[in-house]
């Protein structure tokens, strides 16, 4: 920060006495642009850094707080270096390029700053990205066992009836008021509808990466559709209805997961191309400027 | 019916531990963009370098250049088959014959890229930065003889001395007797009756090309004197810019005709010219009229009492006498017209100095034509303004030694450095200084044809 100062201090009266103004072909204006490129290659090597971590070459926050600061400092002292001209051709497709890297490197450690915590405060069921496909699967498997136990007791209801229950529960509604045979015939309904449930809304839902045009995606609707569900059943199988329940939940928490971990790293997939490209840009202008 | 429980140990029991060894779609991504977008960069750098050198260019072109944005070479001579970044002054003066100014004194000669930045999309290439000037100005240094200008001259607001004209000592060369306040005042006698004359009906701009109100009558303008006085090169003659200079004909005559009249028996007034030449005239203008009036010679005892009051004269002593001949009568009213004219007409305005022979000799006018030798100043682009708003001085001047040039206080109400970004008019050196000594410039000839320039096939 104290060099930037300086660079600065040191601009002012040189943009002012510069018989061409200030611009990358005078002596400063070259000390300018080799600091600047000097910090734009280390704040490169983070990538290198990275791609090979067991170097016990400093901390991984020390190179990160490099990078930060280094990128920050390189953006103005290019533009000092410039004269805060772009230019035309290949030096304003490189004013271009470090302005995308510099925005989204702004932008970037933001996001960095801020997501992480908002992801632990908004998720708390949260797993590590790159399992989430393998959790979701887990999760259709959890549900699959779950829906099973619930049809099969709903299943042992209606076998352990006797003749005599069943021939009521067959002209049930006929002779009005609630008996056990008309449950017994609920029952059997109740497990239809729930493997139809599953069939159709939770297990699809679940499997499918997103949630685009899944109703089980909105909360509310998902807590009315299994208030439904609670209706149908018997309270004895209510807790494995909240099962499902949180089943879903936990998938709603890994979509909204998803969705934050793309928000978190997606720059990167601007900002190190960009990167790259100026890096190496960069170097052709220099040759090209020192050579003509 | 076993509830679905969910411990640390059945969540870890989840993960695939070797997860980190598979590809993920974000990170795949991520390492082709880093390979595609550097890749796409060079090759754009490499088809644009194939294309045109243009790549290589710093910034736009200024707008008098732009046409030769195709073809760097023209500037950028190439050697050896690559382009230099600098630009030779031989390149240059390929198209533009620029003489330095003082290239005599000067500690050295400023090469033409340091004043005249290009590749900034200037609109005026020739609108250089102060600091072109002041790396001199500032602290100015001759390499033989002394300093003809203040040594330290820097921004216009602060560091810039006042016009030579108004320094110290200063005085209005001219020789004629003008006095600017009775020629503003109301019910002025005009050709035609009272009029309240305006300065434009004496100072004009040398575009307008409108009637001159108070011109000789039935004379067409006399053209421009273009001879004496500094900054006459073509380049500076900018036909709006530079006031025309005052001419009898033009401004005068209309008025002051009569004080040319010597004698009531000719309508024709005296030319407004030098002694001898009116002397001339005026021998034959009584010549003719002797020949064609015998009685001239009994007329003559008469003469005097046509002079209007009294008249002092170098010749004033000399008694009249009775003429007996033709030459004696002319001799005789070319003196008493020598009186009215030279002692009382032409003194009106023009200072005479008795001549060792009978005609005295009229002051050089030296009315100056420019005040400002080494700066440019347009009229015209002061044309919003009214003239009293700078010439403040010239409607309560009575003396022809008053300048009534604006001082640069004047200036500095509307130009200051930086001017635009102060919502004020520019201060820069070369508002109003061009470093070029134009008087010396000679033509160019061309060298290059159309195809050259615009990098097309030929015709």
């Amino acid at each position: 920060m104290a060099g930037l100062v300086v660079a600065a201090a040191v601009y002012v009266p040189y943009s002012r006495t510069a018989p061409q103004g200030a611009n990358g072909g005078t002596a400063t204006g070259l000390i300018y642009g080799s600091v600047a490129s000097v910090c734009m290659l280390f704040a490169g090597l983070l990538g290198a850094r990275k791609q090979v971590p067991v170097w016990r070459i400093g901390r991984a926050q020390t190179w990160m707080r490099a990078h930060l600061w280094l990128g920050s400092v390189s953006f103005p002292l290019i533009l000092f270096h410039s004269g805060f001209h772009f230019g035309v051709g290949l030096t304003r497709a490189l004013m271009w390029l470090f302005v995308i890297v510099f925005v989204s490197g702004i932008v970037g450690a933001m996001l960095q700053h801020f997501m992480p915590r908002l992801t632990t405060e908004r998720i708390p069921l949260e797993t590590i990205y790159e399992q989430i496909g393998r959790v979701r699967s887990q999760l259709v498997a959890e549900a699959q066992i779950v829906i099973d136990e619930v049809s099969a007791a709903l299943a042992g209801n209606v076998s352990q009836a006797t003749a005599q229950q069943r021939a009521a529960s067959a002209s049930a509604g006929t002779m009005g008021g609630v008996t056990v045979a008309s449950g017994l015939q609920v029952d059997e309904g109740a497990s239809v509808q729930l493997q139809e449930f599953f069939r159709r809304q939770m297990q699809p839902y679940i499997a499918q990466r997103g949630s685009k045009g899944m109703q089980l995606a909105d909360r509310n609707r998902s807590q009315s559709m299994f208030q439904q569900l609670r209706v149908l059943l018997p309270p004895n199988l209510h807790p494995a209805i909240e099962d499902l329940e949180n089943i879903c939940e936990e998938k709603r928490e890994l979509d909204q997961q998803t969705y934050y971990h793309r928000i978190l790293h997606g720059w990167l997939l601007v900002h190190i191309p960009a990167s790259y490209a100026l890096l190496l840009l960069g170097a052709v202008h220099a040759v090209m400027a020192l050579r003509y | 019916m076993a509830r679905r429980i969910r411990t640390t140990k059945n969540l870890a029991q989840r993960m695939d531990l070797q997860y980190f060894k598979q590809s993920h779609p974000l990170r795949r991504w991520r390492l082709w963009l880093s390979i595609l977008v550097p890749f796409v960069a060079v090759g754009w750098f490499a088809v644009q370098r194939a294309n045109s050198q243009k790549i290589y260019s710093s910034g736009p072109l200024s707008a008098a250049h732009s046409v030769l944005g195709r073809q760097c070479n023209v500037c950028h001579v190439t050697r050896l088959g690559l382009f230099r970044a600098r630009v030779s002054d031989d390149a240059c003066s390929k198209c533009h014959n620029a003489p330095a100014h003082h290239a005599d004194k000067v500690t050295f000669i400023a090469s033409c890229g340091s004043c005249h930045i290009e590749h900034r999309g200037s609109p005026h290439l020739a609108k250089t930065d102060d600091a072109s000037c002041t790396q001199c100005h500032s602290n100015l240094l001759t390499r033989s003889g002394g300093l003809q200008f203040a040594r330290v001259v820097g921004d216009f607001d602060k560091q810039h001395p006042e016009f030579a004209a108004l320094r110290p000592g200063g005085r209005d060369p001219g020789q004629i007797k003008l006095n600017h306040y009775a020629h503003l005042r109301p019910h002025l006698a005009g050709p035609a009756g009272p009029v309240q004359m305006d300065c434009q009906d004496c100072h004009r701009v040398t575009a307008m090309d409108s009637s001159w109100p108070y011109s000789q009558p039935g004379s067409a303008p006399n053209p421009l004197p273009i001879a004496d006085g500094v900054g006459d090169h073509l380049r500076h003659s900018r036909s709006r810019d530079h006031m025309l200079p005052i001419l009898y004909v033009n401004q005068c005559a209309g008025c002051h005709v009569k004080d040319l009249q010597f004698d009531k028996r000719f309508d024709q007034a005296a030319p407004h010219d030098q002694p001898e030449v009116v002397q001339q005239f005026l021998v034959q203008k009584y010549s003719e009229y002797f020949a064609s009036h015998p009685r001239a010679l009994a007329e003559a005892g008469a003469r005097e009492q046509l002079l209007p009051g009294a008249i002092i004269s170098h010749k004033a002593t000399t008694p009249l006498m009775i003429p007996h001949n033709r030459q004696d009568w002319i001799d005789q009213q070319v003196m008493l017209a020598d009186r009215l004219l030279f002692d009382k007409g032409c003194k009106l305005c023009h200072i005479m100095i008795p001549g060792p022979g009978a005609l005295p000799t009229v002051a050089k006018s030296s009315i100056p034509r420019r005040w400002f030798l080494h700066a440019e100043f347009s009229h015209d682009a002061h044309g919003l303004l009214t003239c009293e708003a700078c010439h403040d001085r010239a409607p309560e001047s009575r003396e022809t030694a008053d300048i009534l040039l604006p001082g640069i206080r004047s200036c500095r109400n509307c130009h200051e450095d930086g001017g635009p970004r102060h919502d004020a008019a520019s201060g820069r050196c070369s508002e109003c200084h061009a470093y070029h000594d134009w008087t010396k410039e000679q033509p160019t000839k061309g060298t290059f044809t159309i195809p050259q320039l615009r990098a097309t096939a030929s015709p």
